[in-house]
């Protein structure tokens, strides 16, 4: 009984391993990947598109403008969103779950930029392509292209208008100007900060503005989350140590959120408006410029985004290397990414409905 | 007795909780079977099998923890928190301090196990409820983990990526396949094989018969084969990825806390706990002592999680650990824990973490959103608990219970008291 | 008496439940206006007869009628026997702690306007109802705030709000202090002058004897008799008589004890409740323990055995002040549950399902639960160990189950006690404490179990036996103490034990030792 049954099992797990091995591996050697210069793939390929959860209307927006251009295209987009707590977990296996199911081409907007290395490698060594989107993907060798707006052009545009702004009302200085920068751990708000200084900071030299506060360090002028009421609460504490009995020019502001708590507060304590910078166009702000009272903002339209990371997308199938703008100033922190900058473009009163006359929510506001 | 009847009372085990196991095994198969035809063939592809394990493995780990919480009795909802706690210092600990990376995984269970002994003194020794410790614990360590890492993402070096993302080395000649792989399949078919020969010694032992010699041939014929089959189709995956280092690790854990829990007094002891405190405490049991250990194994099983997820990620981030404690809850309870506590095994818990995680990845392969996939997956939680809560309602143990009833003896045993206790909620799939 | 109108009468009434007989044939006539008693041993049937008057067991699930107030009465649940007059005063109080005085008169019955509740209406309802039972409280009181006393008669007022015509009170004076006591004994006195009907279930024989008119004397689910307490002269030795008087003899396996010497010995031992420290509930208390010696105590549900049984067994109930215990010659500190067991002490409680045995455990797992150690080796269990020592237990205590792998949940009354004997003789315990040993298990099964004891005794080791049956004790032990209100009044030995003598010192302070 006992060696009976010892044999049997013996014989059953052999013949269980045989059969199975016999089947062959289909062990791919060394994945048709990583190669130079595929030969592009089919045009009805899967194309895999990540995006971060939906948390802002910006997103929704690129996601419903990929799923659509890539139909135009005539490939097969998929695209997901992370889910709404478990983000970065979410991002990953969706990532994971492209490459399995055989995409060519990965866009990843991503949750986490720096907890995306260990899928995009396995995408890369599976002979995927990956492109980020507005977000650049750091600490990986892996990653393939990233198309995004030029940052340091906003802080530029935004450093550029505050100088003609203030000219327009006052043909000559000194100007009175104080600085605002966004949030410290956004890496962004840095290259904002960085490009309105790289206009400013001449002027400033050259005593043609001055900032009367003193505040010019990017620590000092920050505000933690990209708050409102951060940014109010420091205006209003700046307007009662400085500008007591001086006039106060023009303010350097990120973006309009900020902007419109610094325009309150400076309403509030009755002085005249000066000239505040913006970005993103929000809704309420492009009311304010139309009303004379923020003067800029920054127009980053979405669908240019969208559209140039799809043009991406058709080289690369066809075989040919996609158009980039930006070969050195992209450093992820392993190598220098292949960069399509778009350019942001200001907006003033000046030019706001011709800014946004392909934007159907913000085009009746300038009328 | 038929053969038939043979089959069905011996292959899975006679007992009501062999039954229930039986069937969440059989519902994982189901729908892993699903998706491998909805998915036209990707489910149980190499690489797909090996990304589902690495992106499970940490969830799974604390499914092991969790599971012990909950059969005695309590809940621990820090454990997202706690992981991320953990993996912010040892991500800073590497980078910041140069900390060598096996010291920083040292150091990393060390800040689990120091947080698990401040949660387990509250639960334990100040008789705090969990739920409230824990929610504390779930506050206090996100906050903790925010004030340190500055919501700031911490790269980590290339060695500790290894225990989330490394996999068996490849050696030996060339077969085709990962060797080292094999020679793991190899090594579990044996251990299957001499479990069964050690259970029919202990059966007999027991003056018990040992059931039919042809049903212990079937049942090994058909674990070394799902065993050869999941060896074969790790080990054949791309080169340089086969069967994951921190799938070795779950492994490895499961293995022995399905030991502790089933084979020794302090396993027994954590199910006394759960199932009737007073009656454990006047058994002689340390009631405190157990609350304790279950917290504190908990917390630093949370750790390990957070710093596989660390180096699956590559880099520790603000995001870490969002909503684990809810994936390693249900995983318990899809897997027929007791929400009452007593009542719940390991392997219950991996399976019903599995069924979860194959539903997840499945749904992804198809593409489906992941709204879609949360509102599937609640319906999924919520229907295996509820129609293990009606069956036992309707006086059945659960569904397999009640399909394998025919087989089941008749109880000889004259009828219970007059008043009956109400059963404890036991759930399954 | 007999020209006052019938208001209640329960004629024949028989209630079976599987495999027990608890009411046969009960008979039970109240009369208007007047303080009906019911006595009886614990498990005489009184409650089950209660529950079969207010509908718990609702018509159709006993034999027998009930005619209430003239007609025929078919109460299909509680709400409608309340609705009827008739109220039941619980001895546990069903009253929410945090919610005041006027909210739980209220309570599922509350006086609305315009659908809201009219909480002026309903503290002036409250008020009025409170003078009734001369509660002098604020109705916005909480009832935590107030003391068990007054609860009481929060309940009785909540039992107005209904419009009671009779009130039912079981053991309601069991948890008061003798103020308390009076007071309540008072109220009713006052109910009956207004003419409402009161039952009242009582182990307070001399309460009993101060304020019932009549009283019905229940025996193991039998009516004995029922007593006119004027015209028949009645005093608490004629209860007793009625509740204990049956034949003892032939309900216990003979035995010979082998008694050897004092071996256990608790001296001067003093606990206090775990929540309120200023109750003491072990008031200087000594015992001993011979060898082969079965010792009984006997006292009234709450007379502080089971806190005393506890307490000596690893300090598992109350705040352990003063006291020490000797076990062969020597002194020896138990502090926790472990210590007692090893130690040779186990403890038999007192509620199987709640605190004895865990009902998901299988017979195999709960027979070993208390000493893992004697099957396990480096903490590592040993499952054929364990399921040897079961099954020796379950053929030796003939444990009706098919293997040792059934759950507990599933078994006897009597069976699942086996298993919790199994458990304790498992630990090799040199003395053995059964608190109610035989509580809810049926006639034959008790004879198995005395059996049990008997021999458990014979082997040398100590046996205590807590038991509320008198005639458990007579025929069981060797020797008997008598606890009353948290001190030891009394210590008899088996010839000169009678329920009557027991019964006297178990409700008095006065200690009389009659050895």
């Amino acid at each position: 009984m006992r060696k009976f049954f010892g044999t049997s099992v013996v014989a059953i797990s052999a013949a269980a391993m045989l059969a199975l091995a016999g089947c062959g591996s289909g062990r791919d050697g060394d994945s048709g990947s990583g190669g130079e210069a595929a030969k592009g793939f089919p045009a009805n390929s899967l194309i895999g598109v990540a995006l971060p959860a939906k948390t802002s209307e910006n997103w929704v927006l690129a996601g419903d403008l990929f799923s659509n251009g890539l139909k135009e295209a005539g490939f097969q987009g998929d695209v997901q969103y992370a889910g709404a707590s478990t983000t970065v977990a979410d991002q990953q296996a969706q990532i994971t779950a492209m490459v399995t199911k055989g995409a060519k081409v990965i866009v990843i907007g991503a949750t986490d930029a720096a907890q995306l290395s260990t899928q995009v490698a396995a995408a890369h060594t599976a002979g995927v392509k990956v492109i980020a989107y507005d977000r650049l993907i750091t600490n990986t060798p892996d990653l393939d292209y990233y198309v995004a707006f030029d940052n340091f052009k906003v802080g530029q545009l935004q450093g550029q208008a505050l100088l003609d702004g203030m000219k327009a009302k006052k043909p000559n200085g000194p100007y009175n100007i104080e600085l605002f920068s966004g949030s410290p751990d956004d890496n962004n708000a840095g290259v904002f900060f960085n490009g309105a200084m790289d206009v400013l900071k001449p002027e400033i030299d050259k005593g043609n503005v001055v900032v009367a506060s003193g505040q010019k360090d990017v620590k000092q002028t920050a505000i933690q989350g990209w708050k409102a009421e951060g940014a109010q609460a420091r205006m209003d504490q700046l307007l009662t140590s400085t500008y007591g009995n001086k006039e106060l020019d023009g303010v350097l502001s990120p973006n309009d959120t900020l902007a419109r708590a610094i325009l309150t507060s400076v309403k509030g304590a009755g002085k005249p408006t000066p000239v505040v910078t913006g970005q993103d166009s929000e809704v309420e702000s492009v009311k304010s410029i139309v009303k004379g009272e923020q003067y800029m903002t920054i127009n980053k339209d979405t669908r240019n985004l969208v559209k140039e990371t799809i043009n991406m997308v058709k080289a690369l199938q066809a075989g040919d290397k996609p158009q980039v703008n930006d070969t050195k100033s992209y450093n992820n922190g392993s190598k220098v990414v292949d960069t399509y900058l778009l350019p942001p473009v200001a907006v003033t009163k000046a030019n706001a409905a011709e800014a946004y006359a392909n934007d159907p929510k913000l085009a009746p506001l300038t009328k | 007795m038929s053969r038939l009847k043979d089959l069905q009372k011996n292959l899975f085990g006679g007992t009501t909780s062999n039954a229930r196991q039986f069937g969440m095994i059989f519902t994982l198969v189901a729908i892993v079977v699903l998706f491998q035809i909805l998915t036209d063939g990707l489910t149980l592809r190499s690489d797909n099998l090996i990304a589902l394990f690495q992106q499970n493995s940490y969830i799974l780990i604390l499914a092991i923890g969790m599971l012990m919480v909950i059969v005695a009795g309590h809940i621990d909802l820090s454990v997202g928190s706690v992981a991320a706690f953990a993996g912010i210092l040892v991500a800073k600990s590497m980078t910041e301090w140069d900390l060598p990376w096996p010291a920083a995984i040292v150091f990393g269970l060390a800040i689990g196990a120091v947080i698990g002994a401040w949660q387990g003194f509250w639960v334990a020794y100040i008789g705090v409820p969990a739920f409230i410790v824990t929610l504390a614990g779930m506050l206090l360590f996100r906050g903790g983990n925010q004030f340190i890492g500055n919501a700031s993402t911490v790269p980590v070096p290339e060695g500790f990526r290894e225990i989330g993302s490394g996999f068996l080395p490849e050696f030996g000649p060339n077969t085709g396949y990962n060797n080292a792989t094999l020679l793991l399949g190899l090594a579990a078919a044996l251990a299957v094989v001499w479990r069964e020969i050690q259970a029919r010694k202990t059966r007999r032992a027991m003056d018990a018969d040992p059931a039919p010699m042809w049903i212990s041939i079937l049942r090994m014929a058909i674990m070394v084969g799902v065993i050869a089959f999941a060896a074969l189709r790790f080990a054949s995956g791309r080169v340089g990825t086969s069967f994951p280092i921190s799938g070795i690790i779950l492994l490895v854990l499961v293995i022995a806390y399905s030991f502790y829990t089933r084979n020794t007094a302090g396993g027994r002891h954590i199910y006394a706990v759960g199932g009737n405190s007073r009656a454990a405490e006047l058994s002689g049991v340390k009631l405190k002592r157990v609350n304790f250990f279950v917290m504190m194994n908990m917390s630093v099983l949370a750790a390990l999680a957070g710093m596989i997820f660390v180096a699956r990620s590559a880099a520790s981030g603000p995001q870490d650990g969002n909503g684990w404690e809810l994936d390693a809850i249900a995983a318990v309870f899809i897997g027929g824990a007791a929400v009452a506590g007593g009542i719940g095994t390991i392997s219950g818990s991996i399976v019903g973490g599995l069924v979860m995680a194959v539903l997840n990845n499945g749904l992804q392969l198809m593409g489906v959103g992941t709204d879609r996939v949360q509102i599937i997956k609640g319906l999924v939680l919520l229907l295996a608990v509820a129609i293990d809560v009606y069956n036992k309602s309707q006086g059945r143990f659960s569904i397999i219970g009640s399909l394998m009833r025919p087989f089941r003896r008749e109880d000889s045993a004259s009828p219970p008291d007059a008043e009956r206790e109400p059963a404890k909620a036991a759930v399954s799939g | 008496m007999s020209d006052v109108p019938i208001l209640l009468e329960m004629r024949s009434i028989t209630k079976e439940f599987p495999g027990v007989k608890a009411l046969s044939d009960v008979n039970l006539v109240v009369r208007a206006g007047e303080i009906h008693a019911i006595c009886g041993e614990n498990g005489a049937g009184k409650s089950t007869l209660m529950k079969v008057l207010s509908g718990v067991y609702p018509h159709g699930t006993y034999d027998g009628k009930i005619i209430y107030q003239g007609s025929e009465s078919k109460f299909s649940d509680i709400r409608a026997s309340e609705n009827a007059g008739i109220v039941i005063i619980h001895q546990e109080l069903a009253l929410i702690p945090g919610m005041s005085i006027a909210e739980n008169i209220f309570l599922g019955n509350e006086p609305r306007k315009r659908g809201a509740i009219d909480w002026k209406a309903a503290n002036r309802m409250a008020l009025d109802l409170m003078a009734r039972v001369g509660l002098e409280e604020d109705p916005d009181t909480l009832i935590k705030d107030i003391g068990v006393g007054k609860q009481q008669l929060v309940e009785i007022a909540k039992a107005f709000a209904k419009d009671v015509k009779l009130l039912i009170l079981d053991e309601p004076t069991a948890a008061l202090n003798e103020a308390d006591s009076k007071h309540l004994l008072d109220l009713l006195r006052g109910f009956r002058s207004r003419g409402i009907t009161s039952i009242m279930i009582s182990h307070k024989l001399n309460e009993i004897e101060a304020i019932a008119d009549q009283i019905t004397i229940l025996r193991d689910g039998r009516t004995v008799e029922t007593l006119d307490v004027k015209a028949d002269g009645v005093d608490e030795d004629r209860i007793v008589r009625g509740m204990v008087g049956r034949e003892l003899s032939s309900r216990f396996p003979d035995h010979t004890p082998k008694i050897g010497e004092v071996f256990f010995e608790v001296r001067d031992w003093n606990v206090r409740h775990p929540i309120s420290a200023e109750r003491q509930v072990c008031k200087n208390e000594s015992f001993v323990v011979r060898r082969g010696e079965i010792v009984g105590f006997a006292g009234l549900m709450g007379a502080g055995r089971t806190e005393l049984a506890m307490s000596v067994f690893g300090r598992s109930y109350g705040v352990y002040e003063s006291g020490t215990i000797i076990k062969d010659g020597k002194e020896i500190v138990l502090k926790s549950v472990a210590d007692a067991i090893d130690n040779g002490l186990a403890y038999v409680s007192e509620d199987r399902k709640a605190i004895g045995l865990n009902l998901l455990d299988d017979i195999k797992t709960s027979t070993v639960a208390a000493k893992l150690s004697k099957i396990s080796h480096h903490g590592v269990l040993n499952e054929v160990e364990e399921y040897q020592a079961a099954e020796a237990y379950r053929k030796e205590l003939r444990t009706k189950a098919p293997t040792v792998d059934e759950s507990v949940s599933k078994l006897s009354g009597g069976n699942q006690q086996k298993v919790v004997l199994a458990k304790w003789m498992f630990t090799d315990p040199d003395l053995l404490i059964l608190d109610e040993p035989t509580r809810g298990i049926d006639v034959g099964a008790k004879y198995e179990i005395y059996g049990i004891i008997q021999r458990l005794a014979d082997q040398g080791k100590g046996v205590i036996v807590i038991s509320s049956e008198l005639p458990e004790l007579i025929g069981l032990c060797d020797r008997i103490y008598t606890v009353f209100e948290g001190a030891i009044t009394g210590e008899i030995a088996r010839a000169d034990a009678t329920p009557e003598t027991l019964m006297k010192q178990m409700t008095s302070t006065k200690k009389m030792a009659t050895r």
